[in-house]
């Protein structure tokens, strides 16, 4: 079956690569600097594939990722500080408090198409940003969290390279449910309405259920890369985990690399998040970074809105196989039809 | 199972679209709905699969009160539906838009592969029975109208409803198309499947059709047999605008 | 009389919301689109009102003769050249991210231009205040809310008394209408998001009279705005009023016991009941069903 050799090709390929890049990276690191790089840029990763369960899915954009995020790793270090919790046990608790929480959110965000869905997720970042610096009883404002590192004792480069594991993990294990999910009924469904959802209703999929069942699934990645986060730098300020950024980071990475795609989002994480890192380096802080983000994401959106790899590799294929692109087959097709047509009504 | 509506209405804002519309379609048959444009046949439509809920009255299929239920909950139902401006998923294959119809059961029966062995198979049957086959692998939006119309048809045939409700099938297709979808419906039908279809083309509908509802103003002026239809002063009257 | 004052604080606020929201609805009429940059353009026009008085000396009112003829081409080019390029099927999302980088690209540039520093313009009238049933209200306060009053009384005029106004209407309800009477639609819609962008210009100018402003101001006022939009039911202008006015008062009077960080989350409590519990919002808005 052809299929099946493309689905290894395109799948498992890319599979073995990144696992083997996972496993090797933190040895081949020349410093802990660049170890600590990658473990950001896989968090990234992690962010922008979890955001793809929805954005990629179902075309529902969110920019209120980045709250979900550090929702769940204000709640992961709160479980340790206030609930005594370990600190692995309180990064799965606050994954599935945090998809608890995403399902009255999705209930008021889902309902209604499109336009609610873009403005509760704005509205998210900035209403969390609000509470969790006004809060500081509980979640120490302005001042910010600490939370005490899982691996007391453990020197600086042996920590990273724990959690750069840890992340890996935890990419595999998301790029595998989105994987499972793209080939499975449901998957189909969600497409669908990502298509046209009117239409996927007729056909009988209860499309307010998908949409909402996916962000939920989608927030529980999310937050636990968010608690991952917070295990690893140890140190929460609310400016930093309820930014709308974060949010526009994500997007911009996951729309770079291409959203229909299951490898997508971690190619661009990897552009964007080395860039990002690499700027701060050579720059600091500054509010260029705003507007490069702010043109980047427009030009992406205006030109290339499947994505920069997808509009290449669309491009690559048009250039080698000018003569049998997709459309042409079916005109040629469609016209070979209509003249079978005419004949059988003639005779 | 018959599909019926009792005192049906829908206004939009002062505007009444539907106004208490007593329709019953006669089940196993090919019923036609037609009327002068802007008499309410497809926000009739719209309120009968769930798209607009009504203000008032209800919609019946067979047992079931299905007034105001959600679009998917009636299709589940065994009511399917094409659109107006035919719909289909752009960019899915051919294969996969009518893959798209199948509703899984459950958690476990969802996170199976969309192509396991007998729907596709399934997928393919009603591809072939429409002649559509050969563009099983072609992305819907690379389809010529015609094909696209043969494919709407084929998803909703993948979910096996009891009764099928056409927008306007004949809208914007060739001759030679017309009279294949006109022999398709006669078939389906005679294989036991119910439609309800919204037409202008005249000539199909009194080709087709055993019963024929018409509408004006949102509401059903008279319904019967197509040599009654064409008989009746009242149905001329309302496309002439007496 | 605690209360009374922040009952008048409150309406004068709501009528700047009020004006700031009819922008964000006239651009959902017409393109279904949520504009995000509304208020990074509110707070660049506040930031060239303190230009214009702190470089230059004179009243920041007068750079309104700049910024809203300036404000109208700024929409007229950005619905013209940006928005109706985008493909209708994924208009609702891809305009959000349009309009979501450009106010990127603006608290940038602003950071880039002025820094972060909070900015606030010294005016001879700044502190002036009247007495009004026992109430004190700042002389700021009121011109503008006078500002955004007038504006948007002559908003209402032209779309309800004018040609261009009756266009606008048409283009909004029913745009294949329009076009079969001979709008040009295209045009029309054009216009409308200039006329939008210029109540960001007089929003902007009136904010800048009394507000502290710095480049990241803006999230402050979009999440209350789109608040808005949603409670007046999206697309609907006297809703949105309504809304604001309401939302305002409520604002204001919650400042009272809980102070002005916790007051601002009504807005956010307001929008998601209104999601969960009516998403058509709660002042008609026959557009909100489906989008």
């Amino acid at each position: 079956m052809p299929n099946a050799s493309k689905s290894l090709l395109s799948y498992g390929l890319p599979a073995l690569v990144l696992i083997v890049a996972i496993a090797l990276f933190p040895s081949l690191a020349p410093n802990p600097y660049i170890l600590s790089s990658g473990v950001i840029v896989l968090n990234w990763a992690v962010l922008a594939t979890a955001w793809n369960f929805v954005g990629g899915f179902t075309g529902y954009i969110s920019l209120g990722h980045g709250a979900l995020a550090g929702l769940g790793g204000y709640a992961t270090g709160l479980l340790i500080t206030k609930a005594d919790l370990p600190s692995f046990g309180a990064l799965i608790v606050a994954a599935v408090l945090v998809a608890a929480l995403a399902v009255p959110i999705g209930y008021a965000a889902l309902r209604v198409r499109g336009a609610s869905f873009v403005i509760v997720s704005i509205a998210l970042v900035l209403i969390l940003l609000l509470v969790f610096q006004s809060w500081s009883s509980v979640t120490g404002g302005s001042r910010g969290l600490v939370v005490p590192r899982p691996f007391p004792g453990m020197l600086r480069p042996d920590h990273h390279r724990a959690f750069f594991f840890l992340y890996g993990g935890l990419l595999l294990l998301a790029l595998a449910t989105w994987w499972l999910l793209d080939r499975s009924r449901f998957g189909m469904g969600l497409k669908a309405i990502r298509e046209d959802e009117d239409k996927a209703e007729s056909l009988g999929t209860p499309t307010f259920a998908y949409k909402l069942t996916v962000f939920v699934v989608s927030a529980a990645f999310t937050a636990l890369a968010g608690g991952l986060y917070a295990l690893w730098f140890g140190d929460l300020d609310p400016v930093f985990q309820f930014s709308v950024l974060t949010g526009s980071y994500i997007v911009l990475m996951a729309l770079l690399g291409g959203v229909r795609n299951l490898y997508g989002p971690v190619l661009g994480a990897i552009v964007v998040g080395v860039a990002l890192e690499y700027f701060k380096v050579e720059f600091g802080n500054s509010p260029l970074h705003l507007v490069t983000t702010g043109l980047l994401l427009g030009l992406v959106v205006m030109f290339m809105p499947d994505g920069v790899i997808p509009s290449l590799t669309a491009l690559v294929k048009r250039l080698r196989n000018r003569e049998d692109s997709s459309i042409r087959e079916v005109t040629a097709a469609d016209l070979a039809e209509q003249r079978r047509e005419r004949e059988a009504a003639k005779s | 199972m018959t599909l019926k509506t009792v005192g049906l209405r829908k206004a939009f804002g002062g505007v009444v679209a539907i106004d208490g519309a007593d329709v019953e379609f006669l089940p196993g048959k090919v019923n036609a709905l037609i009327g002068p444009n802007g008499s309410g046949k497809t926000t009739f439509f719209n309120c009968v699969t769930g798209m607009i809920k009504p203000d008032l009255g209800s919609v019946v299929f067979g047992d079931r009160d299905l007034t105001g239920r959600a679009p998917h909950v009636i299709a589940r139902a065994g009511v399917g539906r094409t659109f107006q401006l035919c719909r289909t998923f752009p960019r899915m294959t051919a294969v996969e838009n009518v893959l798209a119809a199948v509703r899984p059961g459950g958690v476990v029966h969802g996170l199976r592969s969309s192509h396991r062995r007998t729907e596709t198979e399934r997928a393919h049957h009603w591809l072939t029975r429409l002649g559509i086959e050969h563009l099983a692998e072609a992305e819907a939006r690379n389809m010529s109208w015609g094909q696209q119309k043969l494919l709407e048809l084929a998803g909703v045939l993948m979910a096996e409803p009891a009764t099928i409700l056409l927008d306007e099938p004949a809208g914007g297709v060739n001759p030679a198309l017309l009279d294949r979808i006109g022999t398709l419906v006669r078939e389906l039908n005679a294989e036991g499947r119910t439609f309800v279809i919204v037409e202008h083309n005249m000539d199909l509908v009194m080709s087709i059709s055993d019963h024929i509802v018409v509408f004006d103003r949102g509401r059903p002026i008279a319904a019967g047999p197509p040599a009654e239809i064409r008989a009746d002063e009242r149905v001329l009257g309302a496309y002439l605008g007496v | 009389m605690l209360v009374f004052q922040s009952v008048i604080l409150g309406l004068l606020l709501g009528g700047l919301y009020a004006l700031l929201a009819a922008g964000l609805t006239l651009y959902f009429g017409i393109m279904r689109v949520v504009m995000i940059a509304h208020s990074a353009f509110l707070i660049l026009a506040a930031y060239l009102a303190w230009w214009t008085n702190d470089r230059l000396g004179i009243d920041p009112l007068l750079s309104l003769v700049v910024t809203v003829p300036l404000f109208f081409g700024a929409g007229v080019l950005l619905q013209r050249g940006l928005l109706s390029r985008l493909r209708p099927a994924t208009l609702t999302m891809m305009s959000v991210l349009i309009t979501f980088a450009i106010a990127l690209m603006i608290e940038g540039l602003l950071g880039y231009a002025f820094s972060g520093t909070q900015r606030r313009i010294q005016l001879g009238y700044g502190t002036a205040s009247f007495d009004l049933f026992g109430a004190r209200v700042a002389v700021v306060k009121l011109i503008a809310f006078a500002l955004a009053a007038v504006s948007l009384a002559a908003l209402y005029t032209l779309m309800k008394r004018t040609q261009f106004g009756w266009a606008l209407r048409a283009t909004i309800q029913h745009r294949d209408a329009a076009r079969l009477v001979g709008i040009d639609t295209e045009r029309t819609a054009g216009y409308g998001f200039g006329l939008g962008l210029a109540t960001a210009a007089v929003g902007g100018t009136a904010l800048s009279l009394d507000t502290t402003i710095y480049p990241s101001l803006h999230w402050h006022w979009i999440g209350p705005l789109m608040a808005i939009i949603v409670v007046g039911g999206l697309g609907s202008v006297p809703g949105a009023a309504a809304a604001a006015l309401l939302l305002g008062l409520a604002q204001s009077l919650l400042q009272i016991p809980m102070g002005a960080t916790w007051a601002q989350t009504v807005f956010y409590v307001a929008l998601f009941a209104t999601l969960a519990v009516r998403p058509q919002g709660f002042f008609g808005g026959r557009l909100a069903q489906r989008f």
